[in-house]
């Protein structure tokens, strides 16, 4: 009986011995590299639990033509679940000088704890107007595509993207 | 060991082996093929023209122009042909044009006075419009612009910015200059015209003498060096260059004599399907023979320059030779001195006449640049206008390794 309890009491300490140090290291531990590149606060991410994913193939498809998709992924990376997460894309030109800046609004209306959800976006890529003749631009404007999440609560993150012309 | 006791020593050996052996957890990276966004510049950068740079604006915009205010509290520059000014600390921007006028350059003449030179946008089927001078104060609640006047052909600010001269076209290949001074409505023009027409001018650090580049009548291919004394109001040749050689951009006063960039004329490339190069030149006081610009070697090729407020330094965008990376360097003649103060390493600085300026402190120099365009999207992780290398931005670069506050 005794060595039982020798025993037992030897293992509870092991135990909590070991609880104790994954403990210590959970709250040492850096974040992983990739997500060191999240903008800082002060710039507009502002430590956002809301993330948004790109991808690289489909960026580089887009050309400057009307009928254009993209899809991207709206990630929470907080603990609790984002609801009518808005989601405005902004298609505009590097020639500050042309007019046809468009929106387009999708509302996410919920990103579970940790997940992701997918964002569809049609949108017109084209020159709705020709730059005014002698006035000095950038040849040839670069497309940009601004894209911002923001929550009810005011969290929001951005992303720009800069088309090649 | 009696039997009785084994079952138990192999339950507390398993107990601890369970909860010893914490579960593995996999740590792994997503492997979506996203684009992971560049950390986002704040505050004084290094765009990769040296240490020191600050930004002076930011976004997408085809930028020139820089201009400081007298009091160096507020820049203005032309934005794909609009004005825009703001303080050079943080601070909204304010647009002066609209659209249906494209300025080309601008001017502070006094601490609340800005001046613009510019015109109607061209139509495809006439031959572009003539340029007009306006002029804003901004120090009331209205953007209001006045005209100023017609058929101008090049500004320059006055000593220490106050004030304006500028060359207008009289007609009959000839041009006039006028003067205005601070924030004054009214301008004198000098009666004695000039032969030819004015590309640019500049002032004397003393404000009593003007250096203009010409072109004669019915001559397209020589250019002439020219000075103008404004208290007499009586010019005079310095030098003529013949043989398909053009004066690039602002000929520049300094104490030490003219000097002007210069080669031959622009064409896309050269017979050799090289691009063009431009040459420093000099006039030392008192002579008239212009000599290449002694401090900046054989292999330099100029582009732009701008004398510094007290007339003793030159601001100089150029190469060392043509395989090397455009930079801003001072010269000083005085000591034949060229130094470096940018550390380009892949941005595209602007080397148009009227990109870059002193401060009136003497102590920076604003340019114009970008980091070089990308053949692939490029993802950020800031709003469109706080990007920087992105997009021709203001740099101010410090100099003489004085830092900016």
């Amino acid at each position: 009986m005794r060595d039982v309890l020798f025993w037992l009491s030897g293992a509870a300490l092991a135990f909590f011995i070991t609880a104790g140090a994954f403990l210590l290291l959970a709250n040492l531990a850096t974040v992983p590299s990739e997500k060191s590149l999240a903008p800082d606060p002060a710039s507009g991410g502002s430590g956002a639990a809301v993330e948004l994913e790109l991808d690289a193939e489909r960026l580089a498809a887009l050309r400057p033509l009307p009928d254009q998709s993209l899809d991207l992924r709206v990630k929470n990376e907080g603990a609790t679940r984002l609801l009518d997460v808005n989601v405005v894309l902004t298609v505009s030109s590097e020639n500050t000088a042309l007019p046809n800046t468009r929106f387009y609004r999708r509302t996410v209306e919920k990103v579970a704890a940790g997940g992701a959800t997918g964002v569809h976006f049609e949108f017109d890529l084209s020159d709705a107007e020709q730059p005014a003749a002698g006035r000095p631009a950038s040849e040839p404007a670069r497309k940009i595509l601004e894209i911002r999440a923001t929550t009810p609560e005011g969290v929001s993150t951005v992303r720009t993207v800069i088309l090649p012309p | 060991m009696p039997s009785s006791a084994r079952p138990a020593r192999l339950f507390a050996v398993l107990t601890f082996v369970v909860l010893t052996i914490a579960p593995a957890r996999c740590f792994h990276t997503d492997e979506e093929g996203s684009i992971a966004p560049l950390a986002p510049a704040a505050g004084r950068v290094d765009p990769g023209l040296g240490p020191g740079t600050r930004a002076l604006s930011s976004g997408p915009g085809y930028k020139g122009s820089p201009s400081w205010s007298p009091g160096g509290g507020r820049i203005a520059f032309t934005v794909d042909g609009y004005v825009m000014d703001k303080p050079t600390e943080s601070g909204g921007l304010r647009r002066w044009t609209t659209r249906d006028f494209v300025a080309r350059d601008t001017e502070w003449t006094s601490d609340d006075t800005l001046t613009m030179l510019g015109a109607a946008p061209a139509s495809p089927s006439r031959e572009e419009t003539r340029r007009s001078l306006y002029r804003a104060h901004t120090g009331g609640d209205s953007l209001k612009l006045e005209k100023i006047a017609r058929g101008v052909l090049a500004m320059s600010p006055g000593p220490d910015g106050d004030g304006l001269i500028f060359a207008f076209d009289r007609g009959a290949y000839e041009s006039g200059l006028a003067l205005t001074r601070g924030s004054a409505e009214v301008y004198k023009i000098y009666p004695k015209p000039i032969e030819g027409r004015v590309a640019s001018l500049s002032l004397s650090p003393s404000g009593d003498e003007a250096v203009v580049a010409v072109r004669p009548e019915g001559d397209p291919e020589t250019s002439e060096l020219r000075t103008f004394d404004l208290r007499t109001g009586e010019g005079k040749e310095v030098t003529r260059l013949d043989g398909k050689r053009e004066i690039l951009g602002t000929p520049q006063w300094t104490k030490q004599g003219l000097f002007f960039v210069a080669g031959k004329q622009s064409t896309p490339v050269d017979e050799d399907g090289s691009e063009p190069l431009y040459d420093l030149y000099r006039v030392p006081e008192g002579g008239d023979a212009p000599e290449p610009a002694p401090g900046v070697g054989e292999d330099f090729v100029a582009a732009s320059i701008s004398v510094s407020p007290d007339g003793s330094r030159l601001a100089v965008i150029g190469r060392l030779n043509p395989k090397s990376p455009t930079n801003l360097y001072v010269l000083e003649p005085a000591t034949k001195s060229l130094e470096a103060v940018t550390a380009n390493e892949d941005m595209e600085i602007k080397t148009g006449p009227d990109d870059l300026m002193w401060s009136p402190d003497g102590k920076s120099v604003a340019i114009v640049a970008r980091g070089t365009p990308s053949t692939e999207p490029e993802v950020r992780a800031d709003p469109v206008d706080r990007l920087l290398r992105d997009f021709y931005n203001l740099y101010e670069i410090p100099v003489s390794g004085d830092t900016p506050q």
